[in-house]
């Protein structure tokens, strides 16, 4: 498989404060790949050292085969979480400008931002100042400068946050697209929801290191399984080898097992000691293992 | 590089395209033109102020009108030669073919003669003298009344000052002064030429002082005279006792002769300081400019996509470009509007300007040095403040960090005067090797150039310092223009330094 990016080993420190610390990352070419992690968890600034923003302080990048990302800037696409616009431009300017920061020449620009608006139901917006536009018109340019130069990789921090569900709808699509075509899309979000719909690939990253990666199926079975009784009797029966957590409602309970561990052994042996009158054992979902992770880590 | 262009274009098209920017820029002339023009419109527009006399004495006063009468028909001679008004008067016609300038010791003499009849002692007579002489020009002048008089030039006596003959007595002209339908009046002792004697100005406007003034000199002058001629000492006499030492100015030129200072040398001697305060005033709020752009690239939250897509150096050089793009463009159109005003206004207004404005305007080394060090000087304050400026998130925080630049941009003005008077003192050559000086204080010797040597070494440091500044400004930029929240303090800038600033990092 070839890799898009891979990042081994990267630490990163602000003032003594350690923001990535050891991070591996390998990034198959064409897939979607989800960083999830809490705020402050370094997302942003593993993000800025793959789009060569800032440097690592040790460990080694590489970004499209080249270990200095700031040789390939012209083929990535990035949008930042916080997105800004200039406010007097107009907007088919504004495109045609970031496309040519990105090496477009004039012309080239201009037809692709037009074409680009036209396809996102802009083109009467074109010559309108960006000030004069709504909050999603707004959002839709930014991320038309981002796509303007037809990027091998895009970028997307926090993509979805403050949109609205139309335009969640919208970005999904544009990410969705960017597969289709064969370009390697890396998005940040703290909603598993999405993550969970869309990536090939996820990353779960707390205090700059990284806890999971893998694929969804992967990241949601290498973590705890679940088993939901209802039952009367005595719950000291769920003190069992293979058991790590029980959530015990007193008619019903959620009992965690680790990956390692059979489930079916586990009901028989609660059969034998319980009245059980349901039960049903279900992976967790994305949400899940990334609250339980992110907890233990921090225990 | 041609993306630093790009960025350096597109800060500059931002500038220039709002009306603001261009009223703004308007703004400074319009305002230097009203300061011009709005004293002369007052003056032209203010009512003579009327005033009366009580003349104990019984001579004084008429012979202080006679000379009063004298001077304005002597400014009407030199309106008219001239050519200062569009009329002339039929009978003073004559006057108008002769070549300007004239002679205003003439021209009073001329006008003595005039009113005094031949017996006057005044120079030579020429034809045109001898033709006014004759012709009862003095008949004319007294049959004109104070208005006609003054739509011959606008310089007479009684646009300003108005005798109102009266025979009223002290009261009753203190209650024209209470209703304010009089100025002042004097009163004149009986015998004004002895020393006790005591005479009266009454008004009420103990501020303005120019009417009582007016009017003393001219009673000053004949008492003196009287006096004299009472000790039988002839007015000749007395006047080259009285005539003072008097220097004339002259410098060497550059061929080692002599030539006598004029108005011009003493113009273009000062006209450096002019040039100091015009680049002390575009760098100031050109770095200004800069410094407001700085932070607000940073509060648009536009900086990261830029960064993806261009090196912070690129960035910062594309800045620094456009705004210093924008500032000569307004420099140059201050310096067009004031080369145009210079050489178009005289001729409007028909008028020769005591100092030739335009050649200044124009001088080569003046303004190559101008631009030279406004562009030095620029990139040295620039790359001070958008170091400061990236690790700030807002204006007001820049402006608490911008103290010590702005105290150091204080020290040209402080310094500009001294330096003027002696442009190749110690002061000026030491300030002159202060990098963040050296544009002003150079600027300011310009008019006593100093020696190449001085201009090689000065300019040699300067540029070595805005090396050393734009190095340092990168460094803290590529780190500062990303940081969000608290300012950091000084100690973690200078770790700053120690990150990598080249382009393509990592060896790669």
């Amino acid at each position: 498989m070839d890799f898009s990016i891979q990042l081994d080993k990267v630490c990163k420190s602000f003032g003594g404060h350690r923001v990535v610390n050891d991070m591996s990352i390998r990034i198959p070419e064409g897939s979607i790949y989800g960083f999830l992690g809490p705020n402050g968890a370094g997302k942003t600034t593993t993000i800025r050292i793959i789009m060569g923003i800032l440097y690592p302080d040790s460990g080694s990048v590489s970004v499209l085969g080249v270990a200095n990302p700031e040789l390939v800037k012209d083929k990535l696409g990035y949008l930042p979480e916080e997105k800004g616009l200039y406010k007097k431009m107009k907007t088919l300017e504004l495109i045609s400008y970031f496309g040519q920061l990105k090496g477009m020449p004039k012309q080239a620009a201009r037809h692709r931002a037009s074409a680009l608006l036209e396809e996102f139901g802009l083109a009467a917006s074109a010559q309108e100042k960006c000030d004069t536009l709504s909050k999603g018109m707004g959002q839709k340019v930014q991320i038309l400068a981002t796509l303007i130069h037809d990027p091998e990789l895009v970028v997307l921090d926090e993509p979805f946050s403050g949109l609205d569900p139309i335009n969640v709808e919208l970005v999904r699509q544009v990410i969705l697209d960017l597969k289709q075509k064969g370009k390697t899309v890396i998005f940040s979000t703290h909603v598993m929801e999405q993550a969970e719909q869309i990536c090939d690939y996820v990353l779960l990253v707390n205090h700059g290191r990284k806890l999971l990666d893998g694929t969804v199926a992967e990241v949601r079975q290498s973590n705890l399984q679940t088993i939901s009784v209802e039952y009367t009797g005595n719950p000291e029966a769920f003190k069992l080898e293979g058991v790590t957590r029980v959530n015990d409602m007193g008619n019903r309970a959620e009992i965690s097992i680790a990956a390692n561990v059979d489930p079916q052994g586990i009901l028989k042996t609660l059969l034998s000691r319980l009245n059980i009158r349901s039960f049903s054992i279900k992976e967790p979902t994305l949400h899940e293992v990334f609250v339980r992770t992110v907890k233990e880590s921090e225990a | 590089m041609n993306r630093a262009i790009l960025i350096a274009q597109r800060e500059y098209m931002e500038n220039v395209r709002t009306r603001g920017f261009w009223m703004g820029i308007m703004m400074l002339p319009v305002i230097l033109l009203l300061l011009a023009v709005i004293p002369l419109v007052v003056e032209e527009t203010r009512e003579a102020k009327t005033y009366a006399v009580i003349d104990q004495s019984g001579w004084l006063h008429q012979a202080i009108q006679r000379e009063i009468n004298i001077d304005d028909l002597s400014e009407v001679l030199l309106a008219v030669v001239g050519k200062q008004q569009r009329r002339v008067p039929d009978m003073l016609m004559p006057l108008s073919v002769i070549e300007p300038p004239v002679d205003k010791h003439r021209a009073h003499d001329l006008a003595r003669r005039i009113i005094e009849g031949p017996g006057a002692p005044v120079s030579l007579p020429s034809t045109y003298e001898t033709y006014l002489i004759s012709n009862d020009v003095r008949q004319w002048w007294s049959d004109e009344s104070t208005a006609d008089r003054a739509t011959w030039s606008s310089r007479l006596s009684t646009r300003q000052f108005l005798l109102q003959p009266s025979s009223l007595t002290a009261p009753e002209m203190n209650e024209q002064i209470q209703a304010g339908s009089l100025f002042a009046y004097f009163i004149i002792s009986p015998d004004p030429l002895t020393a006790s004697a005591e005479s009266r100005y009454v008004s009420n406007n103990l501020t303005d002082r120019d009417l009582l003034n007016w009017y003393t000199v001219y009673g000053d002058r004949l008492i003196r005279n009287a006096r004299l001629e009472r000790e039988n000492i002839k007015a000749e006499v007395a006047e080259r006792i009285n005539t003072p030492l008097s220097f004339v100015g002259v410098k060497v030129t550059g061929t080692g002769s002599q030539e006598t200072i004029n108005r011009d040398d003493i113009a273009r001697q000062w006209a450096p300081v002019a040039f100091v305060y015009l680049l002390w005033f575009s760098i100031l709020i050109n770095t200004q400019m800069l410094l407001t752009n700085t932070i607000e690239e940073k509060s648009n939250k536009l900086v990261e996509v830029l960064l993806s897509s261009v090196s912070p150096i690129t960035l910062m050089t594309g800045k620094i470009a456009g705004i210093a793009a924008t500032g000569l463009t307004i420099i140059l159109t201050w310096a067009t509007l004031g080369l145009a005003f210079f050489m178009i206004i005289p001729g409007v207004l028909n008028i020769t300007l005591p100092i030739d404005f335009s050649s200044i305007l124009a001088d080569r080394i003046l303004l190559g040095s101008f631009l030279v060090y406004f562009i030095l000087g620029y990139l040295l304050y620039a790359a001070l403040l958008v170091g400061l400026g990236s690790v700030c998130s807002t204006l007001k925080e820049a402006q608490n960090m911008m103290l010590p630049v702005q105290l150091i941009q204080m020290i040209p003005i402080f310094v500009m005067v001294p330096i003027g008077r002696d442009p190749n003192g110690l002061l000026a050559q030491i300030l002159s090797y202060v990098p963040p000086l050296t544009p002003f204080v150079m600027m300011n010797r310009a008019a006593a150039p100093p020696s190449t040597f001085e201009y090689v070494v000065t300019t040699g440091l300067l540029v070595i310092s805005i090396v050393l500044a734009m190095w340092v400004a990168a460094k803290i930029f590529r780190i500062g223009i990303l940081m969000t929240g608290k300012r950091p303090g000084f100690m973690q800038i200078l770790r700053l330094l120690r990150a990598p600033v080249a382009d393509q990092p990592l060896g790669s």
